[in-house]
């Protein structure tokens, strides 16, 4: 059923974005906008812990309870920890869940071991300031005995691996111990293709530029994410490794806390919950024949949220991006790296953009990443001149606003989008929680369509991806049922 | 191309004289004076990338907008196209292939600073303004295009900065027992290796223009075949220098 728009996520003070003062409207306020719970698309999504009438006591309680399942007695009472996280975990449903089960897995570390020296590394993306604005805006400075933001730029530390040196960051592995924390939102499929995306942050949120670079320039869109797991199984990680702790994570919002000393096997109930809840809301965004994205989130261009989804998948929305036979996505950056001159192909394997994808309002939306390639492949319409002016002075998008139209108000540039597309279908990327905010012409196709998307996806599509990656969909049991087996 | 069209400024009040911007420069255009033990910028070196700012603990350093713009690029038609390619091709890129992804820069523009005399990841990115937007992603590539001429790589600041360490592996290098090993979980050494070999044999052209970017749309402001780095007032008409 449609119901009425849900509130878009408030904008974020931030070194990386605009005066949230000059988001003057939001996409949810235009009119003939409405919204659809992922829910009432298909009614077997997992129930949701947060958000849910407990608050967020309910993540706390829950990552008590499957923390203590997991064997800490490698922590001695004067050892150091490090709980490595990754600011990624900030941008899901406001970023409480997040800090919540960080500060419970510190209680617990210091409740179970005695240990009071536990510390937390947040790695980053490529805006090194914004772990910070994190760390302060959910106090975990106060909690932890030491919380700094690590960057892919500072001092490094070679690890030794099965595949040659590669890198990490210093202060990542400063201590004792480390404990890997995460979420399981499927967010850049386009990069890790579901291989190994639990493991992922060693190759990235810790790694060094040396690692990220040879991850995105060395290895090959579906082998780059092997350096996460050649970092992860070294020996001077595994020296460090005690246990992994995830935010649990489906469309509709955080389903579970899932904690265990085997990464792999959490890894393994990761890419299975992902495939199985994201994938329906990946290809029932992908039957779309023609829309409109809007951009109204505080992240990056590729970052903002729809249902759970990036607009990074979207782009790539028409051509199942779970299938890993298929070599490149529509996006990312082997993709963009083989665009020659002209828009010129350097190879036949480009399946080019979501075509559904007509035009592209950004309304409010980060600086802080690569994001030329939005703008050079989608008709773009940025509202107020002073975010066209702060992409305009990114150093890492010097370029987007030479593609980019710039429209002083939200309701002209939605008028003019829809006008020259010829389109009614609007689709909003403002991390509605559990939902979608959409045009109601948008919003009786996709409820049309979600019967049969789920049908396809569990008979056919699931399948097909579960086998490319060697996995069982069984190994979903343990954390649907949420019965872990005690640590030895 | 960069269009650079910020630059740091130093509150002196706040520096601590800690190195650390002069650690994270990919340009090496910050160091600090012995006597004052303050943070010191040389400006003409500076490509806008804000490492410093953001790294600065004391928040002593803010980026401003330049008066002027400044664009850099190496035109790859200032030597024989077909030396380009062959050290593009030598390691593993197409010439045309984009190798920095903020600067939208391709892998024939790193070879053409290297082929007029680069030496360095430093020097190549003062000059062509690859690595001035994240600074991280476009590592590698310099890295492989120096060592494919036959240049060794020896960490800036005699091994103090953090600038770059050093290459890591790449998919030819991945040994056959460890793609043995994990077949089965999705990762396609093979079949990538074959991708990437198939678009590093592509065919290339060489630019008709000085046009580096995606699109057509992005252009070089009319400049002389020669000009390698110039001064443009309100990003669109150069008054030509060369970058000394």
């Amino acid at each position: 059923m449609k119901r009425a728009p849900i509130p878009p996520r408030e904008p974020r003070v931030s070194s990386y974005s605009v005066d949230p003062a000059l988001i003057r409207k939001r996409g949810a306020q235009l009119d003939g906008i409405c919204s659809l719970e992922i829910r009432d698309l298909f009614p077997d999504q997992p129930e949701v812990i947060y958000p849910s009438s407990k608050g967020i006591a309910a993540v706390r309680e829950e990552t008590l309870r499957q923390m203590s399942r997991v064997d800490l007695s490698r922590i001695k009472p004067g050892d150091s920890v490090n709980v490595l996280g990754s600011r990624h975990g900030f941008t899901l449903l406001g970023g409480e869940p997040y800090a919540e089960m960080l500060r419970a897995i510190r209680d617990a570390v210091t409740e179970r071991t005695g240990c009071r020296r536990v510390n937390l590394r947040m790695g980053q993306g490529l805006r090194y300031r914004e772990g910070e604005e994190y760390i302060r805006a959910f106090k975990l400075d106060s909690c932890f005995s030491n919380a700094i933001a690590i960057a892919p730029i500072d001092k490094g530390i070679p690890i030794p691996t099965e595949i040659g040196t590669l890198y990490g960051i210093s202060k990542a592995y400063d201590a004792d111990w480390i404990i890997h924390t995460h979420n399981s939102d499927v967010r850049e499929i386009h990069f890790h293709r579901m291989v190994d995306r639990a493991v992922k942050p060693f190759g990235m949120s810790y790694a060094r530029l040396e690692t990220r670079s040879g991850y995105h320039q060395n290895l090959g869109p579906r082998a780059a994410n092997f350096i996460a797991r050649a970092i992860f199984d070294s020996d001077f990680v595994q020296s460090k490794y005690v246990c992994s702790a995830f935010l649990m994570v489906a469309p509709a919002g955080i389903v579970a806390v899932d904690c265990d000393n085997d990464l792999y096997a959490l890894n393994d109930r990761v890419v299975v919950a992902g495939m199985k809840y994201y994938g329906k809301v990946v290809t029932i965004l992908g039957s779309i024949d023609s829309c409109i994205a809007m951009l109204d989130f505080p992240a990056p261009v590729p970052y903002v949220f729809a249902g759970g989804l990036i607009y990074g998948n979207f782009l790539g929305a028409g051509h199942d991006l779970f299938d890993i036979e298929k070599p490149l996505p529509s996006y990312t950056f082997y993709t963009e790296a083989y665009y020659g001159r002209g828009e010129r192909h350097l190879t036949s394997r480009i399946p080019g953009i979501n075509p559904a994808l007509k035009m592209t309002i950004h309304n409010y939306a980060m600086i802080g990443y690569p994001s030329e390639f939005f703008a050079a492949k989608v008709p773009t319409v940025v509202v107020g001149r002073e975010q066209a002016d702060l992409f305009r002075h990114d150093p890492q998008s010097t370029g987007y606003m030479n593609h980019a139209l710039v429209a002083d108000d939200l309701a002209t540039a939605a008028e003019f989008a829809r006008r020259v597309t010829g389109t009614d279908k609007l689709l909003i990327f403002d991390g509605a929680a559990g939902g979608f905010n959409v045009s109601e012409p948008l919003a009786d196709y996709l409820l049309k369509v979600a019967p049969e998307v789920s049908r396809k996806v569990d008979e056919e599509l699931l399948p097909r991806w579960l086998r490319q990656r060697g996995m069982e969909a069984s190994v979903l049991a343990a954390w649907r049922t949420r019965k872990y087996p005690q640590a030895a | 191309m960069r269009i650079v069209n910020t630059v740091p400024v130093l509150d002196e009040s706040k520096c601590i004289g800690c190195v650390i911007c002069s650690s994270v420069c990919p340009t090496l255009a910050w160091s600090v004076d012995r006597k004052t033990k303050l943070a010191v910028l040389d400006e003409p070196r500076c490509f806008g990338c804000v490492n410093c700012e953001s790294r600065c603990p004391t928040y002593a350093i803010k980026m401003v907008a330049r008066r002027e713009d400044r664009f850099l690029y190496v035109d790859p038609r200032l030597v024989d196209y077909a030396e380009v390619e062959a050290l593009c091709r030598k390691a593993r890129f197409h010439p045309e292939q984009v190798v920095c992804f903020c600067t939208s820069s391709r892998a024939e523009e790193i070879a053409a600073a290297i082929l007029t005399g680069s030496r360095t990841p430093e020097e190549i990115s003062a000059r062509t303004g690859i690595r001035s937007g994240c600074t991280i992603e476009c590592s590698q590539p310099l890295l492989r295009m120096l060592e494919a001429a036959g240049i060794p790589h020896r960490p800036a600041l005699g091994g103090k900065g953090w600038q770059i360490y050093g290459r890591v592996p790449t998919a030819w290098e991945i040994p056959e027992s460890v793609k043995k090993k994990y077949a089965d979980r999705g990762f396609h050494f093979d079949q990538d290796i074959a991708l990437m070999e198939e678009v590093i044999a592509a065919p290339a052209e060489p630019p008709a223009d000085a046009s580096a970017g995606h699109s057509p749309i992005r252009r070089l402001p009319e400049a002389a075949p020669e000009t390698l780095d110039f001064t443009a007032s309100n990003g669109t008409s150069p008054a030509g220098s060369r970058q000394q």
